[in-house]
């Protein structure tokens, strides 16, 4: 669907500042209310998911005049879809999708942002979102991994751009494999074959070089006879399970992030964490783990003429309630000695770790800007750490912190249970 | 209407570069005008100094927190308040707490149900600013509208600041009368006109005695929290009569005997939005509710300090109820919906749902006075919008209205409003039509008088409030820079 298609659904918007709040029943006072960084860094209306949509159906009306803060709004965004969330606890409308398209529409009419096009042109040079030194595959180098493009596996573990090629997170890739080792499990990876997911290119606006992505993906499981994927990046497993589903690619492949994956191992009693391992945590929901996560609802239907804003056939909104919220949680209450305090802002309303829609690479002081908001809200639990489930949060929470000076310490969900099996 | 560049320069030199922007980009995002700019002052300093440049510059300004209504005349300055955003204090000795503008409701009740106190969140919604003054679900046990601002700082259209009441003398926030200027007359309404020029940096508002837990027992995700449990000596219920009168008839008998922490007059069509997550069920539930409902009816939650004055209230209320012939909604004993209402109905957090859910738009006759004057009118008002719902121009909600006692009844408030599709031409004229003849009757048969309508007729029979309030604005801005633009929630 293009932007204009979301006319109705951003013309519904009232104003009424909800995009800008965690959803008002789940507000314990003054702190960790706010759930939009853009508007919580940026303060003018036009930052927050309201103002984008009366921004872009306003352009719809009366053309699109870029101006530099136009641009400055558009990228800005880590199009995390908290506003989403928020607004639709009270209202029927798309908020996240009319964003996404007005960052596409802003691709589509040459008014890119420099350091989002740059890392474009590395992913179309070298299928990476991340710079790529050697090959894709050499963390596994020693470790007898299957091929699973060439030998036949239950599970391929699609590792993901950052935690092949950054040398500091290739330690979870590492861990991931330990875990599957450990539990049994017939898996593979693709090694050098793996190419990118194509998830942040999409978030980034760049339409194409997703679906480009996509199908190599795709391709490569079909000819592969792969059933099941596992990722341990959240925007991995929104790629594979969401986008790849929103644009009828995905098929009946099956998609499950590690943390659903090991939550079931565990509750198959096929993986047992017995060292106990005494740190009290929280947990961070990555965005695309959690609300982003949720299975795409294909529709298609009119809007009913009348004075409600209803459709035929009715319309299903993604709300953020069908996330993956508890898996992660569960794995962590099964390792002896973790004591896990929740934050505020948790589960569907959780607040982005600052690395999404390629604010990381457009503006990485905004990015480490978002992080140490949450790093402030981790420490306020009492937790020594934060635990993720996403390379990207982990990366961006490490910088935070070493900027910041906090003692607070990052784990990816898979570095934790690895130290308790 | 651009600033020039030495007014600009002049501006940005009291809130920094980041915090002023006159790029056309932005202001879709506020309404649908061209302002001069936007400017984020961070405190009153600020705020005064702005203004004393729209005084020297003779610029235009409107203030605005976290709103959805205000009218904003082309090429102003538009002040978004948002940077001011602290609980200055929560006095819970003298029960006040001293907010900015941009406080929301959510955040202030928050920290206040820790302390076992409450605030008059107002029927626009928790997530408006909660300096806001008005009505809402609560007025019951907190009161409304001016009555809840104590010591107001005011920043005069002229640009100078006025601290009212107590805070004038004595850097105390507890009264807005005195000891000290009292100037709640000009510190005034909500709605046009008499809305203050200028703009409020920071107002005490009273707070009030709160029976329930410190934080709800929340479970579930959006859009469904419910209640893990009841909250101890709390209870939600919904009771509809067999006529109008026999509602009132309890309404007045409870507030009579002050056992209820909240009575809202919500009518079916209100409940069902509240308790709904999406247009589609909330057709259903309607539809459902309507069927076993007996007439007109209130929502009551009562809330007992502890079980001995629980069991009491609810025994009064039951008798009360039952001598009226009221008949509790099933559908609401249901403790998960009974759970929903319980908190949805005190954090205010519904009202989204209740109006712009169904159709993005509506346009509403709110009146404050006397209750049975004001039912008997709004019934009237109720079957008007029946042709308009029989054409399919506004949602259909059985031509209902609703209202609740203010102060266990002392006052009250009566409203209706039609929900419609504003980008239907038509239902936009049609609604504005009934909201117009229904002013013009509310006023012709001597039921109230709408300051918001036509004042050259009103305003006559109202002691020419109009001109005294011409006179005064026009004293206290003698550059004309504070237009008047309804409220700012």
């Amino acid at each position: 669907m293009a932007l204009e298609d979301y006319q109705g659904d951003m013309e519904m918007c009232c104003r009424c500042s909800a995009c800008k709040f965690i959803p008002m029943q789940k507000v314990k006072g003054l702190q960790y209310t706010n759930v939009c960084p853009s508007i919580a860094k940026y303060n003018y209306h036009a930052y927050s998911g309201g103002g984008r949509l009366n921004i872009a159906v306003a352009m719809l009306k009366d053309g699109f005049k870029y101006t530099d803060k136009l641009l400055d709004i558009v990228y800005n965004c880590q199009m995390c879809g908290a506003c989403g969330v928020s607004c639709n606890y009270a209202m029927d409308m798309e908020v996240l999708e009319p964003i996404s398209e007005f960052r596409m529409k802003c691709n589509e009419d040459g008014k890119t942002n420099p350091a989002l096009d740059k890392v474009i042109a590395g992913l179309r040079k070298q299928g990476s979102m991340v710079p790529a030194r050697g090959k894709r595959g050499d963390w596994a180098a020693g470790l007898n991994l299957k091929d699973a493009t060439k030998e036949k596996v239950d599970v391929l573990y699609h590792v993901g751009c950052l935690t092949s090629y950054d040398r500091n997170m290739q330690k979870l890739a590492k861990a991931t494999v330990k875990i599957l080792q450990k539990a049994g499990v017939n898996f593979g990876i693709a090694g050098d074959a793996e190419t990118c997911c194509g998830g942040r290119a999409y978030q980034m606006g760049y339409k194409e070089d997703f679906l480009n992505q996509a199908k190599k993906n795709m391709n490569m499981i079909k000819k592969a006879g792969v059933k099941t994927v596992v990722t341990s990046c959240a925007d991995g497993y929104q790629a594979f399970k969401v986008l790849y589903d929103k644009y009828n690619l995905k098929g009946d492949l099956e998609v499950l992030h590690i943390s659903e994956y090991i939550d079931k191992l565990i509750k198959d009693g096929k993986l047992k964490p017995r060292k106990k391992v005494a740190i009290p945590v929280t947990y961070h929901d990555p965005c695309r783990l959690g609300r982003l996560g949720e299975p795409w609802i294909h529709w298609e239907g009119k809007k009913v003429p009348g004075d409600r804003f209803v459709f035929d056939p009715p319309k299903e909104y993604r709300r953020g309630t069908k996330g993956v919220y508890e898996p992660p949680r569960d794995v962590l209450n099964s390792i002896p000695g973790i004591k896990l305090t929740e934050m505020t802002r948790i589960k569907e309303y959780s607040w982005c770790c600052g690395a999404g829609g390629g604010v990381n690479d457009s503006n990485p002081g905004f990015a480490r800007w978002t992080a140490r908001e949450r790093i402030e809200e981790a420490v306020s639990t009492g937790a020594e750490a934060i635990v993720t489930a996403c390379p990207w949060c982990e990366k961006n929470f490490t910088e935070a912190i070493k900027e910041s000076g906090s003692s607070l310490k990052v784990y990816d969900i898979v570095e934790i249970l690895e130290k308790a099996i | 209407m651009a600033l020039s560049k030495d007014i600009y320069k002049a501006l940005e030199d009291v809130v920094g570069e980041e915090n002023i922007c006159d790029d056309p980009a932005i202001m879709p995002a506020y309404f649908s005008i061209e302002f001069a700019a936007v400017i984020l002052p961070k405190d009153t300093a600020e705020v005064q100094a702005i203004i004393k440049l729209c005084n020297k510059y003779k610029l235009q300004f409107r203030p605005i927190c976290t709103g959805w209504t205000g009218g904003f005349p082309k090429g102003i300055i538009l002040l978004d308040l948002r940077r001011m955003n602290r609980i200055i204090e929560i006095n819970e000795k003298n029960m006040y707490a001293v907010v900015e503008p941009y406080v929301i409701s959510a955040q202030l009740q928050a920290e206040l149900f820790k302390r076992g106190l409450n605030f008059c969140i107002k029927g626009a919604g928790t997530n408006c600013s909660a300096l806001l003054r008005g009505h809402g679900h609560m007025d019951q046990t907190t009161s409304g509208d001016d009555r809840n601002h104590l010591a107001i700082e005011w920043v005069t259209p002229e640009g100078d600041i006025v601290r009212s009441g107590s805070l004038g003398s004595s850097d105390e926030w507890f009264c807005g009368d005195g000891p000290g200027p009292s100037i709640r007359s000009i510190l005034t309404s909500a709605v046009p006109p008499g809305v203050t020029p200028g703009v409020f940096t920071k107002a005490a508002v009273k707070l009030y005695h709160w029976p329930g837990p410190a934080i709800f027992p929340i479970e579930g995700l959006s859009p469904r929290y419910t209640l893990k449990e009841i909250p101890a000596n709390m209870m939600a219920r919904y009771y509809s009569f067999p006529s109008v009168e026999k509602m009132w008839q309890a309404e007045i008998k409870l507030g009579e005997a002050e056992v209820c922490f909240e009575l809202m007059g919500f009518n079916a069509a209100m409940v069902a939005c509240n308790i709904t997550t999406c247009n589609e069920e909330e057709e259903e539930v309607f539809a459902k509710l309507n069927s076993e409902v007996q007439g007109p009816g209130f929502f009551v939650i009562i809330g007992g300090n502890y079980p001995e004055d629980f069991e009491y209230k609810k025994r009064v209320l039951q008798q009360i109820v039952s001598e009226a012939g009221g008949k509790s909604l099933k559908s609401v004993e249901d403790p998960e919906i009974e759970g929903i209402l319980l908190c949805q109905c005190t954090r205010i957090s519904a009202s989204i749902r209740e109006t712009f859910r169904a159709g993005g738009a509506f346009n509403s006759i709110p009146i404050m006075g006397q209750r049975d004057l004001t039912i008997k009118w709004a019934i009237g008002a109720g079957k008007a919008k029946e042709p308009l719902i029989e054409k399919g121009l506004i949602v259909d909600d059985g031509g209902a209205f609703f209202g609740w006692g203010v102060e266990q009844g002392h006052l009250g408030k009566t409203e209706i409003f039609c929900k419609f599709d504003p980008l239907n031409a038509e239902a936009k004229a049609a609604v504005e039509g009934w909201q117009k003849e229904q002013s013009t009757r509310a006023f012709k048969e001597r039921y109230f008088a709408l300051t918001m309508g036509p004042q050259d007729e009103i305003g006559p029979a109202l002691s020419n409030y109009h001109l005294w309030w011409s006179k005064i604005t026009k004293a206290l801005d003698p550059n004309g820079v504070s237009p008047e633009g309804g409220a700012l929630v």
